[in-house]
């Protein structure tokens, strides 16, 4: 396998992973922030957004200590050892957090645009919250989420600064696209990079053609 | 013995505080008030969507509220079939989509399954069936959200103004609808409306609620052609409402029965012999005479008798107007006449003056009436000692 093909298939693995992560988890966040009033809403708001304003090489040196063996996550502290650090999963790790914040916004007014009052009709037609979420909230919200989805796996497609702190840029083990186009670019393997970038566009364009493409297959 | 319907309930509201209370047996209620009086809290607070109302209210025998005791049924626990102004279809599911929202509850639910296959034939939405709600018009929206209602299989309907976004046309061909669901499928049903004619129509018994409170109850026919709502109901142009019998039909016209051997022809389109209607005249079309008039192109002249006479806040052509109630015949219904001041004087209209009421038979509007009572018979208006049979004790 060529190391393009190779990083190609890395990246892919982290943006599918980490796609499949984050749209549960922003989706459910998403909600909560959309109709639920609770305590210390506005405190989990923002630590939530931080990732989005902070550089993504602090994020990733905060989860480097935190997963270090005498971090808080560490094996010496947690007694086992998460084997997070410089492997994939870091780099799924490090893209997930990055990319949560824009799931869980884009989720969050994907929500807000449903009309609470359908929900009040499914209830009073004996539809309980479970299935009132499932059967109205989730196929009107369905567009917002399908772009929640786009967003978080082009994010992680991206995603550079926290992975190489966390995962390191290991070819063939964490050396997504994004880090061997920076790798090959500091080594002069100019042709190299310029078919890296060539790839990653065509993911990229690709994700954003088929997520367009099952939009208008889903008119609001 | 358990109600239909028993409600006491104290819920603020922006403006004022709504305390209700009232225990009915009636099969259709009717919640009449002006805009702003409370109607749709109230309904929202039957229907479980609301917070912070106290007391108790107990459908059918069941508790869905009663807030000393800590119970407050969700809505999906308490079997309501709402329908609300704006019907509210769920825009992702196709008009079978909307009518099976609720059939799980309705599987689910005792007593007598209503089939979608009938609900489509009775609210005539048959080869809609597939389409997107987007596709609907205002009339069939409203037609859909009452299918998915009953097909829900509900304790109660409630009708929010099911008949406010439409026009004149519409609205005359909803209430026919509506009416013809009332009967076929039998479900209780608390209608709400501002429209007088609407109550009569859809409900065997009035509440009026004003500001919160309960203004006045009783039988609509009775209530609107009182004094007693005056004001509120007098805002729009007044309907008369007679209630009659086919006796023989066939044709663009049939005669109907309001008692014996008075008659009414009117308009008689899909009519058939034996079959309960209401009549609905406006106040403004009737004209009356003192003398019993012939040569006239209108086919129905009634013998009625003045009872009182009451000044008109507004009349179409802006005159201060006179309404002259009268009763027909040996009292099968009190009808409304609006008359300028200056004719009323001319006539020398003065309670106790026999008169002929006149109406054409195009100024009858008719609709096929629920049945009244189990055996058909018709409850004559204004006789409320003879009023259909009640299913529990007096409230």
């Amino acid at each position: 396998m060529t190391p393009a093909v190779t990083a190609l298939l890395l990246s892919l693995q982290v943006s599918v992973w980490t796609t499949g992560i984050v749209l549960p988890v922003g989706t459910l966040l998403g909600w909560l922030l959309a109709r639920r009033r609770f305590a210390g809403r506005s405190l989990v708001e923002t630590l939530l957004a931080l990732p989005l304003v902070l550089p993504p090489t602090a994020i990733g040196y905060l989860m480097l200590r935190a997963l270090a063996l005498d971090g808080p996550l560490g094996r010496r502290t947690l007694g086992v050892d998460l084997d997070i650090l410089f492997t994939l999963k870091g780099a799924v790790l490090a893209a997930a957090i990055m990319s949560l914040p824009l799931v869980i916004r884009t989720a969050r007014v994907a929500f807000e645009e449903v009309d609470p009052r359908l929900e009040a009709m499914a209830r009073t037609l004996g539809l309980g919250p479970l299935r009132t979420f499932a059967g109205v909230t989730l196929p009107l919200a369905r567009r917002g989420l399908l772009a929640a989805a786009l967003l978080g796996f082009t994010r992680a497609l991206g995603e550079f600064g926290a992975t190489i702190v966390v995962a390191g840029s290991i070819p063939g083990r964490t050396q997504t696209l994004a880090l061997a186009i920076f790798a090959d670019m500091q080594a002069g393997r100019d042709r190299d990079a310029m078919i890296l970038v060539a790839i990653t566009v065509v993911v990229a364009f690709a994700a954003m053609w088929s997520v367009e493409a099952l939009l208008r297959r889903a008119p609001a | 013995m358990s109600r239909l319907l028993e409600i006491d309930l104290a819920l603020s509201l922006d403006r004022f505080a709504l305390e209700v209370a009232w225990t009915s047996d009636e099969p259709s209620i009717g919640l009449f008030g002006p805009s702003g009086a409370g109607k749709t809290s109230l309904v929202e607070a039957l229907a479980g969507l609301r917070t912070g109302e106290r007391g108790t209210i107990r459908v059918a025998g069941r508790t869905w509220l009663d807030t000393a005791r800590g119970i407050r049924l969700p809505p999906e626990r308490r079997g309501v079939g709402y329908v609300p102004q704006d019907a509210r279809l769920f825009p992702h599911r196709t008009v079978r989509g909307n009518l099976e929202a609720g059939a799980r509850r309705a599987a689910r639910a005792p007593g007598r399954r209503i089939v979608l296959e009938r609900v489509v034939e009775v609210l005539e939405l048959g080869g809609r069936e597939n389409d997107p709600v987007a596709s609907l018009s205002g009339g069939e929206r409203q037609r859909v959200a009452l299918g998915r209602a009953l097909l829900s299989g509900p304790d109660i309907l409630l009708l929010d103004e099911p008949l406010a976004g439409a026009d004149a046309a519409l609205r005359r061909r909803l209430i026919g609808h509506l009416m013809l669901a009332q009967e076929e499928f039998a479900v209780p049903s608390l209608v709400v409306s501002h429209d007088p004619t609407e109550v009569r129509l859809l409900a065997r018994e009035a509440i009026v609620i004003d500001r919160g409170r309960v203004a006045a109850r009783g039988r609509p026919d009775d209530l609107f052609a009182g004094p007693s709502i005056g004001a509120l109901a007098w805002d729009e142009n007044y309907e008369n409402v007679l209630h009659a019998r086919v006796v023989a039909a066939g044709g663009a016209t049939a005669d109907a029965e309001i008692e014996p051997g008075l008659r009414l022809t009117v308009p008689g389109r899909g009519l058939v012999p034996g079959q309960p209607i209401a009549v609905v005249v406006r106040a403004e079309e009737i004209i009356v005479a003192v003398e019993s008039p012939h040569g006239l192109s209108a086919q129905n002249v009634l013998p009625a008798t003045v009872l009182e006479r009451r000044p008109l806040t507004e009349t179409t052509t802006g005159d201060q107007g006179v309404a002259v109630v009268t009763v027909v015949g040996r009292g099968a219904a009190r009808v409304i006449a609006a008359l300028t001041a200056q004719a009323c004087e001319r006539l020398g209209l003065v309670p106790g003056r026999p008169v002929h009421l006149v109406m054409k038979t195009h100024s009858c509007r008719v609709y096929p009436a629920r049945a009244a009572g189990p055996a058909g018979a018709i409850a004559p208006p204004g006789l409320p000692q003879t009023a259909a049979p009640r299913q529990g004790g007096e409230s």
